[in-house]
Formats: C-alpha cells, sequence, structure tokens
C-alpha cells in the first residue's frame, strides 16, 4: 500500500492536478474569507471551512479521482499494479489515502488563516481544528464516491461527471425529501463548525467511506473475472 | 516451475482459451506462438494473475495464483503488451516504483535498481523522464521493471514489436542473457525470433495448443522427404512435363509466378537424394533455362504453417488457381483483340 500511496502522491505533484487542486482550494477560501472575516470582521473560520466544503469540494474531488483507476485502466497501467504482490484493498487504499493527502496538505496551508485572523482577532482554536477534521472526513466520503466511479469506466471524463452528478445531487437531495438524509454527505457536516464532534455524524462519514472503498475493491476484483 | 492445468477461459459464449494444460521447468525459455488472437495474451494474463481462468489451476514456484497470489506474483515479473509505462516518472523512479511494489527488502532496494538499470543499459537515460524516450527505450524500461525484485519468471508479451531491427537484435540477446538466470516465457508471431530464443515452442491457435516440442523438433516432425525450390523462364510450358522425366519425383508445384514471367517451382522427393544434379543435366536437355536453384531447408516457418494453416493454406491456394484462370481467359480475350485490331 505504502508503495502506491507514495507514488500516487507525487504523482499529483508532477502533473498540474495537484497544484490546482490546492489553487481551487484556496481560492473558494479566500472569496468566503474576504466575505465573512474582512467584510463582516467576523473570526469564525468554521463557517468558512464549510462554505469551502460545500462549492469546493464539488469541483476539487472530480479532479483528483476521474484518473485514478479510468486513467491506467485505458493505460494498461493497471496491468503493472495487479500483477504485482500487492493485495487489490493495498492498491485501493494506497490511491485512496493519496487522494487524501493532497486534500490535508491544502488543509495545512489553509491553516495559515487561522493564524492571520489570531493577529487581529481571537478565533477559537478547538473549534477550528474540529471543523478541519470534519473536513477531512467529508472530502474523504466524496473521494470515495469519486474513485468508485473511476473504478466503473476506463473514460475520465465520465468518471468525472459520475462524481459531480452524485455530488450535487447530496448536496440538495435533503430537499426532496428527509428520507434521503443520510444520503446527504454535507449534512454530515453541519455540526462541525459549531465545534461539536458528533458521533453519529463521525460514523455516519466513515461508514459511507468504507462502503464506497469496498464498493470500489469488489468493483477491481470483479473485473478479474470478466476481463 | 509453472504448471498449467486445463484452464479455459469464455468471454460469455466466446471461448479465448480452451482446455489449456502445461508445465514449464525452471531454466527454461518458453516461446508463445500464434496468429494473431489466438490466445497468447491472454494466457499469460492468467498466468501473471491479472485475470482470473473461468476453469482450471495455474501453480507458479508451487503456489496457486488464485489462492496464494501474493506469494505466486513475487515470483513473477510481467511486461505487458504494449508497454503501459508512467509517463510522468523519470525511468530511476519507475524502477524504484516497480521494485516497491514487488516488496523488495528496503536496504537492497537500491542496489537491486541500479543492477537492473545496468542490464538494461539504461544507466544513461535513467534521469529522463520516461515520456521523452524513444519506443526502444520504453521497451527497455518496460523489462527493466518485469526484471526488477529477483523474479524467477519473466513474461514478456511480445517483446520486440514496434522495434527497428538494431533494437531488436539487442533485446533478443537480452533476453537470451536473461535465459541463463531466470524461467522465460515470451510470446511472439514472429517465428524466427522463437526459433533463435527459445528451447522450447508452445503453438497456439483458436485457443488451443497446436504443439509443445522443441524448435528443431517441430521442424523434423512437419517436414517430410526432401525438396529443391528451382526458378525457371519456360516460354515453351515444358515444366507441365517435366515430372515425368525427372527419376524418383513425386511432385512438381507451381509455388510462384514473377513479374519477369520467370516461375518458382517445388520439387519434391521421398528418397534421399540429391535432386539438383538430376534437374541441372534434365532442364538443359529439355531446353528450360534456370535462374535459381536452392535445397530447401525445414525451417519452424514449414511447421508453423503446417500445424495452423493447413486449411488457409488450402483456401488461398484455391484462390490463386482461380485467379489464374481469369488472368489467362482475361489474356486470351485480349489478345484476340489485339489480333483483330490487326486485321
Amino acid at each position: 500500500m505504502w508503495a502506491i500511496l507514495k507514488k500516487e502522491f507525487k504523482s499529483y505533484f508532477l502533473s498540474p492536478i495537484g497544484y490546482v487542486v490546492i489553487g481551487i482550494f484556496l481560492f473558494v477560501f479566500s472569496i468566503f474569507f474576504y466575505l465573512t472575516a474582512i467584510q463582516t470582521g467576523s473570526v469564525d473560520l468554521g463557517g468558512l471551512y464549510y462554505n469551502t466544503a460545500f462549492y469546493g469540494l464539488l469541483i476539487i474531488v472530480p479532479i483528483l479521482t476521474m484518473r485514478m483507476f479510468a486513467e491506467e485502466r485505458k493505460t494498461g497501467t493497471e496491468q503493472l499494479i495487479l500483477t504485482s504482490p500487492i493485495s487489490m484493498i493495498g492498491v485501493v487504499l494506497g490511491k485512496f489515502f493519496a487522494a487524501l493527502g493532497v486534500i490535508v496538505t491544502t488543509l495545512l496551508i489553509s491553516f495559515m488563516y487561522f493564524f492571520i485572523v489570531r493577529y487581529f482577532g481571537s478565533p477559537n482554536i478547538t473549534v477550528t481544528l474540529v471543523t478541519m477534521l470534519g473536513f477531512i472526513l467529508v472530502s474523504a466520503a466524496s473521494l470515495s464516491i469519486g474513485m468508485f466511479a473511476s473504478s466503473i469506466t476506463e473514460n475520465q471524463i465520465i468518471a468525472g461527471v459520475i462524481t459531480i452528478a452524485f455530488l450535487v445531487l447530496s448536496l440538495f437531495i435533503v430537499n426532496f425529501s428527509e428520507i434521503f438524509t443520510n444520503l446527504s454527505i454535507i449534512d454530515f457536516y453541519q455540526k462541525f463548525p459549531s465545534g461539536v464532534i458528533s458521533l453519529t455524524d463521525i460514523i455516519g462519514l466513515v461508514s459511507f467511506t468504507g462502503m464506497f472503498i469496498a464498493f470500489t475493491i469488489i468493483v477491481m476484483q470483479r473485473r478479474k473475472l470478466v476481463k | 516451475m509453472i504448471r498449467v492445468e486445463n484452464i479455459t477461459k469464455k468471454y460469455g459464449s466466446f471461448i479465448a482459451v480452451d482446455d489449456i494444460s502445461f508445465e514449464i521447468e525452471e531454466g527454461e525459455i518458453v516461446g508463445f506462438l500464434g496468429p494473431n488472437g489466438a490466445g497468447k495474451s491472454t494466457t499469460m494474463n492468467m498466468i501473471t494473475g491479472f485475470i482470473e481462468p473461468s476453469s482450471g489451476k495455474i501453480i507458479v514456484d508451487g503456489y496457486d495464483i488464485s489462492k496464494k497470489p501474493k506469494k505466486a506474483k513475487r515470483q513473477i515479473g510481467y511486461m505487458p503488451e504494449g508497454v503501459p509505462l508512467y509517463y510522468e516518472l523519470t525511468v530511476k523512479e519507475f524502477v524504484t516504483y516497480m521494485a516497491e511494489m514487488k516488496k523488495t527488502d528496503k536496504k537492497e532496494r537500491k542496489e537491486k535498481v541500479k543492477k537492473v538499470l545496468e542490464e538494461t543499459g539504461l544507466v544513461e537515460v535513467q534521469n529522463k523522464l520516461i515520456r521523452n524516450l524513444s519506443r526502444g527505450y520504453k521497451q527497455r524500461v518496460s523489462m527493466a521493471g518485469a526484471l526488477v525484485g529477483e523474479p524467477k519468471v519473466i513474461l514478456l508479451d511480445e517483446p520486440t514489436v514496434g522495434l527497428d531491427p538494431k533494437q531488436v537484435t539487442e533485446i533478443r540477446a537480452l533476453i537470451k542473457e536473461l535465459g541463463k538466470t531466470h524461467t522465460i516465457i515470451l510470446s511472439s508471431h514472429i517465428l524466427s525470433e522463437v526459433s533463435q530464443i527459445c528451447n522450447k515452442v508452445i503453438i497456439i491457435n483458436k485457443g488451443k495448443i497446436v504443439a509443445i516440442d522443441t524448435p528443431e523438433n517441430l521442424e523434423k516432425k512437419t517436414v517430410q522427404g526432401n525438396s529443391v525450390y528451382v526458378t525457371v523462364e519456360d516460354p515453351e510450358n515444358k515444366m507441365d512435363k517435366i515430372k515425368s522425366k525427372l527419376q524418383d519425383v513425386n511432385e512438381v508445384k507451381l509455388v510462384e509466378e514473377n513479374d519477369d514471367k520467370t516461375k518458382k517451382y517445388i520439387i519434391t522427393t521421398n528418397k534421399d537424394i540429391d535432386l539438383r544434379k538430376n534437374i541441372f543435366e534434365v532442364f538443359a536437355k529439355e531446353g528450360i533455362t534456370i535462374f535459381e536453384m536452392k535445397k530447401s531447408d525445414a525451417t519452424l516457418e514449414d511447421a508453423f504453417m503446417k500445424l495452423i494453416d493447413a486449411n488457409t493454406k488450402e483456401e488461398s491456394n484455391n484462390q490463386a488457381e482461380e485467379k489464374e484462370n481469369k488472368k489467362s481467359k482475361k489474356e486470351k480475350i485480349e489478345n484476340q483483340e489485339e489480333k483483330g485490331g490487326e486485321e
């Protein structure tokens, strides 16, 4: 798993993808930083992360995940991975954590805003950290969907479109009926920005992530039989 | 080293590989030979564990590839068809990555990578991006990826496709060199390649094994009698009746008609004699000019054709005859027209 994780993480920064993701994240983050911190003088960083997750992940996640398996399948490099002694679980988790690593990296960069705000006011460090934890979990759940989409097709565009469609649907599906509450990823993130660590939400997000990682592993395992 | 037991691979109702069994001993260089679409790559993909057979068993170095994939795959180095590589990495990064995936010991990794780079002649380009390499070098990088980690078995799927002649010779030499220390399976549809490199040939056609043997034995087995190729100029069509004038000859068969109006025949006998002297004397007497005469050596190509293409060859011969008939008819018509014009 480590070999895959290391190489995938490096690949993100050997191509423009890693920098584009960081750029988009900071762009969206800065817009909300301007709207809240600068215009209204708020020191609430939690809301900033929430809004970035709401709008930013829609773009960031497909960029990170669409090529994961689709590209390897198209170029044939998946043969190199799948004939290596690494188990399928290792392969999938390696790729997943590499993508999550990029998001964690951007989060670390975004932490500079905390210090900027602290210079002028007194933001709450606990709330900020809890929100960041939540952000990682929400990203993980979104990435797992994107990864799954990438595993079922060899066309990156299709993988990206499926991911965006699912994420958009999960944002607004609650508006249709309360039944879908548990399908809405962003819903699980609502309590984190106020500094509350809710076990229900954490379990919800982690199990959501686990489910789609498992789906991806199953799809990849099955491909051995049908390919 | 590798034991394949009754493997079958089905895609829906299409059977890509049909109940194949064979065994490969340690240190052998085995060539998979067959026309395109015969099931070579599918078989190799199953041996490497990339795809699962519909039924049957594959044992690599004592481990079942389906049940103990980690242990079995560790013994295998695979160079897939089409040379898939990560273009954004440098040569050294790629080979190191492959070494990591093969779970080589961390302390020895650097040295192993270095050794493989030397073996495959990649030291000079090790810091170049794979994207910028020529096809021949890409092939070497792919090979280096298969070699690193000292696997006992190396599978090479069409290792010389798309290379220029010089590169082909280099890669072949490299494979031969590797064969001294590894068990190698390579697939190819180039016959000369297989007969040069391999000491065992498995011929596959339409998902079935047609023959397993050494290249020499295959050549011996499939070619009966001895024969001579002659290219002659024969304006009076005496070749049609020449058979009765030659002693001990079984068959005189037209092989091809050249553009310069010479014809190439194959003359076969069952007896162990040299026909050439006899042919020369008889032809001279008959006024047939010999342009070229050559004793035919049995080649793997003949064996291959006989084993695989028996039917298609007949068909194509029939077609050729039909073409000839049409041709001669056309010529007749043209001649008549010319005569008409003269009158």
